[in-house]
């Protein structure tokens, strides 16, 4: 029963975590409770939620996407270029469509890095990283091009304080969640995530498996892009540090860097806290920079918290774990 | 025993199937079938493509050449999930667990889609099919948390889940003791009797004979023919097992003189896949460690060396080994030659000089500073000494041959003052006839000083040749002792295949470390 419950902690920290923050902040100034306040919560929350849920498909198949902050910047250059002001709204839906394939051939690019040349992800996406790095800056070098107030205004369309878009990441990172742990395919992502011999040996398609992993990682960092775009609103080749905190939120809502292991919800979750410290921070006039500091602690915290049991359990089997994987290497061709 | 007529439909057919492993040839032309309802048999010593064999039936290999049928049909590519489709079962030698997940899971994960009940049923099915097959664990427990005899039998179960035509069992005993060989053999006989092919892969040549209506031998990845089981004795199938030209000298045994003082002392060693273990090895003595791949050789070698978990008593010397940690062992004078040489005895990207001393770079400098030139003639006379061929001591020993890898590995024991006992596993693997020679003279030379040498090989002419006296392990413990005038390929042989149920009393899975 254990290791069901396990699976909870992180979801059930980073609420707690929100609440305590949340509350602690509401206590002590007035601006934070202010419908204006949340809603841009929220709003800010939305690249970094979108941008982690598919971070956390690349971390359940056992890899990392480091190029996803270059890509969302790409989308945000492409975007300031096809969605300019003054575009017609089929122009913008094409404009929309191209950023969309951007994110769609990266997505195939290190998929295929990873899959078919068989090289480590974090080395493939580094590269790629370059590539887009490059080539936003070979497009804007510096920032210019406004973009569309139409769509910017559509992307932040609220019911009350709250932006449909965030509705729209809740029903998906929910769904998300129920398809990861009640059913079949669900099951196989995790198996293969988890061992990837045994896995096809049962027969399943575990190539395919992970190509799609990373190809919906760089997707949904397309998507995240739309909403960079919408919060720079310009054309500009800097956009935050995305990489490290959509890993940094996958982790923390509970994805384990061995694969196997990860909660769409619990990313989601993580993410609204990571942003929730950023937007707390200037309101107690305290510079950002803990935030960063404040973010790197938590890294650690919740690896040494989720991961301690494996972790311990790794060491004890140590010398042991080096037998066998060993022998479970050596064993295919073997007789 | 059921014995079917040759008019029974063939399950499984292979023609002409070919493979290679770069340069390793491990199946040559072989053709292999098995009928509906037959239990037929595949045998060989280890390498000689057996595993390969079921691999490439199951399509977890593509073959270079070669065609495959299952039920019938004829198999297009190297998919697992296709052979399946077609109706073949398969319990791997390392099994296809997914050891993080629960046993529900893994045995929702092992049957194709129309098989499988709705998710949320998981569990209820789960328990229904252990039910159904007698095996007694919780559904709910986690893979990793089972003893390897659960294991073993959870995967034979997964293979015949999804009812297939026919089964291929890889070893599917070694982990077991003899009460749930027997479990597992009556399961076996009743599957085969409603008319499931079964394609039975094992070194214990009484279990085979045991249970098999049909046995097909394999040497050196050529199939040396398909017999009658019941025409068969142990004599005759060791007899088409063995027989390798012999092409290999050995060096000199030079007992007399010997003093016999003993230098290693084991005694009630134990760890996940071996012991309880005792013996002694003398100084100056060759020990061979023989047997079936699997049966805890390798695990027992690298637990003495400290690279593996063991609990019992060891002393080396007179004084305790600490088999805790690799320094420990290397204190006592105690150097492991791993089996997987680039991945945990060299640096394979560094020179053959620096592969040399790492291990000695002390006395060889001065002030913290390494003399190059002291460094390099040490290392130029071991070259000279142990043959390595190379164009320089400065190249990476990643472009060297397998053989001349391996020696660079041996130069390590020869540069310590302070040896007493080198354990060599698999010291010739993938290392071509002439390297062997100057190995076996290295090790022989290095015995000659007074230092005990294990040796663990999967190769029977070897230890014959090499070894003052072999033991044979199965299941984790010691069943056989050969020496003197008895030492000979065909006599380890024999005691490999013949060390079955009969002989072994006591479960692996009971000797893990307390």
């Amino acid at each position: 029963m254990t290791g069901r419950f396990r699976g909870w902690i992180p979801l059930t920290l980073m609420t707690t975590l929100i609440v305590a923050v949340g509350a602690y902040a509401a206590v002590h100034q007035e601006a934070f409770l202010t419908k204006y306040n949340l809603g841009n919560l929220l709003l800010t929350t939305m690249p970094l939620a979108l941008v982690a849920i598919g971070q956390t498909n690349a971390l359940l198949v056992g890899g990392f996407d480091v190029s996803v902050a270059a890509l969302m910047t790409m989308c945000v250059v492409t975007a300031s270029f096809t969605m300019g002001p003054g575009s017609s709204w089929p122009a913008l839906l094409a404009g929309a469509l191209a950023l969309v394939g951007v994110g769609l051939a990266t997505g195939i690019f290190n998929a295929t890095l990873i899959r078919v040349l068989r090289l480590p992800s974090i080395i493939a996406t580094l590269g790629t990283l370059s590539i887009l790095e490059g080539a936003s800056l070979l497009l804007r070098d510096h920032p210019e091009g406004f973009i569309n107030s139409n769509v910017i205004g559509a992307l932040n369309s609220s019911v009350s304080f709250v932006p449909l878009a965030f509705i729209g990441v809740v029903v998906l990172a929910v769904a998300a969640d129920v398809w990861l742990y009640r059913t079949r395919t669900g099951l196989a992502l995790r198996a293969v995530g988890r061992d990837e011999t045994s896995s096809r040996r049962l027969g399943m398609s575990t190539g395919r498996t992970v190509f799609l992993a990373f190809v919906i990682c760089s997707l949904m960092a397309s998507v995240a892009g739309f909403y960079s775009a919408a919060q720079v609103q310009i054309g500009s080749p800097i956009i935050g540090n995305y990489a490290l905190e959509s890993i940094a939120a996958a982790v923390l809502g509970g994805a384990s860097l061995a694969g196997g292991k990860g909660s769409f919800v619990g990313t989601l979750l993580a993410a609204l806290f990571l942003t929730l410290i950023g937007n707390v921070l200037p309101l107690f006039h305290q510079p950002t920079e803990y935030a960063q500091m404040t973010i790197g602690v938590l890294i650690l915290l919740a690896l040494v918290l989720y991961q301690g049991p494996e972790l311990v359990a790794r060491f004890r089997s140590n010398w042991q774990g080096v037998g066998r994987l060993r022998s479970r290497q050596g064993e295919a061709p073997a007789a | 025993m059921s014995s079917p007529g040759p008019a029974s439909p063939l399950v499984l057919s292979l023609r002409g199937v070919s493979k290679a492993f770069g340069a390793v040839q491990a199946l040559h032309d072989v053709s292999f079938d098995c009928r509906a309802g037959e239990i037929h048999a595949l045998v060989g010593e280890n390498g000689s493509g057996k595993s390969t064999l079921l691999g490439i039936a199951s399509g977890f290999l593509a073959p270079d050449d070669g065609l495959v049928e299952v039920g019938g049909r004829r198999r297009r590519r190297g998919s697992p999930a296709e052979a399946r489709r077609f109706g073949l079962g398969i319990a791997y030698q390392a099994y296809s667990h997914i050891l993080d997940l629960s046993v529900a899971e893994n045995l929702y994960l092992a049957v194709p889609k129309n098989v499988q009940p709705a998710y949320g049923r998981m569990e209820e099915w789960a328990a229904a099919r252990l039910e159904e097959f007698k095996v007694d664990v919780p559904v709910t427990a986690v893979m990793g948390t089972l003893s390897l005899a659960h294991r073993q039998l959870l995967e034979v179960v997964k293979a015949l889940l999804a009812r297939p035509k026919v089964l291929l069992l890889d070893e599917p005993t070694t982990a077991l003791g003899p009460e749930e060989v027997g479990q597992l053999h009556d399961l076996v006989l009743e599957r085969s009797s409603v008319g499931v092919g079964i394609v039975y892969v094992s070194h214990r040549l009484p279990e085979v004979l045991g249970i098999a209506d049909r046995i097909t031998v394999l040497r050196d990845g050529v199939s040396q023919g398909t017999y009658e089981a019941a025409g068969m004795s142990e004599d005759a199938l060791v007899a088409l097992m063995i027989g390798r030209p012999l092409q290999l000298a050995f060096p000199v045994r030079d007992d007399n003189g010997r003093p016999s003082e003993v230098l290693l002392d084991v005694s009630g060693l134990r760890g996940e896949r071996f012991g309880p273990i005792d013996l002694k090895v003398e100084k100056g003595e060759i020990l061979g460690i023989a047997g079936a791949e699997g049966n805890g050789q390798a695990q027992f070698l690298r637990a003495l060396g400290g690279v593996e978990r063991s609990a019992g008593k060891a002393s080396c010397n007179g004084h305790e080994l600490n088999t805790k940690s690799p320094l420990g062992a290397l204190r006592a004078g105690v150097v492991l030659l791993s089996g997987d040489r680039t991945r945990e005895s060299l640096f394979p990207v560094l020179s053959v000089r620096a592969n040399t001393t790492i291990q000695v770079l002390r006395p060889l400098g001065r002030w913290g500073v390494l003399r190059r030139r002291r460094e390099r003639r040490t290392v130029d006379d071991l070259v000279r000494r142990l043959r390595i061929r190379m164009a320089s001591i400065e190249q990476p020993v990643q472009s060297l041959s397998g053989g001349n890898q391996q020696k660079v590995s041996l130069t390590r024991p020869f540069l310590r003052g302070d040896v007493n006992l080198i354990l060599a596993d698999e010291p010739t693997q993938g290392v071509d006839v002439g390297a062997r020679f100057d190995i076996y003279e290295a090790l022989r030379a290095k015995a000659n000083e007074g230092v005990a040498i294990i040796v663990k090989s999967s190769d029977p002419l070897e230890l014959a040749g090499l070894c003052d006296r072999v033991l044979v392990m199965s299941r984790g413990r010691i069943v056989d002792e050969i020496h003197g005038e008895q030492l000979g390929e065909r006599r380890i042989v024999e005691a490999i295949v013949g060390s079955g149920i009969t002989r072994d009393r006591t479960s692996p899975a009971e000797g893990r470390p307390a």
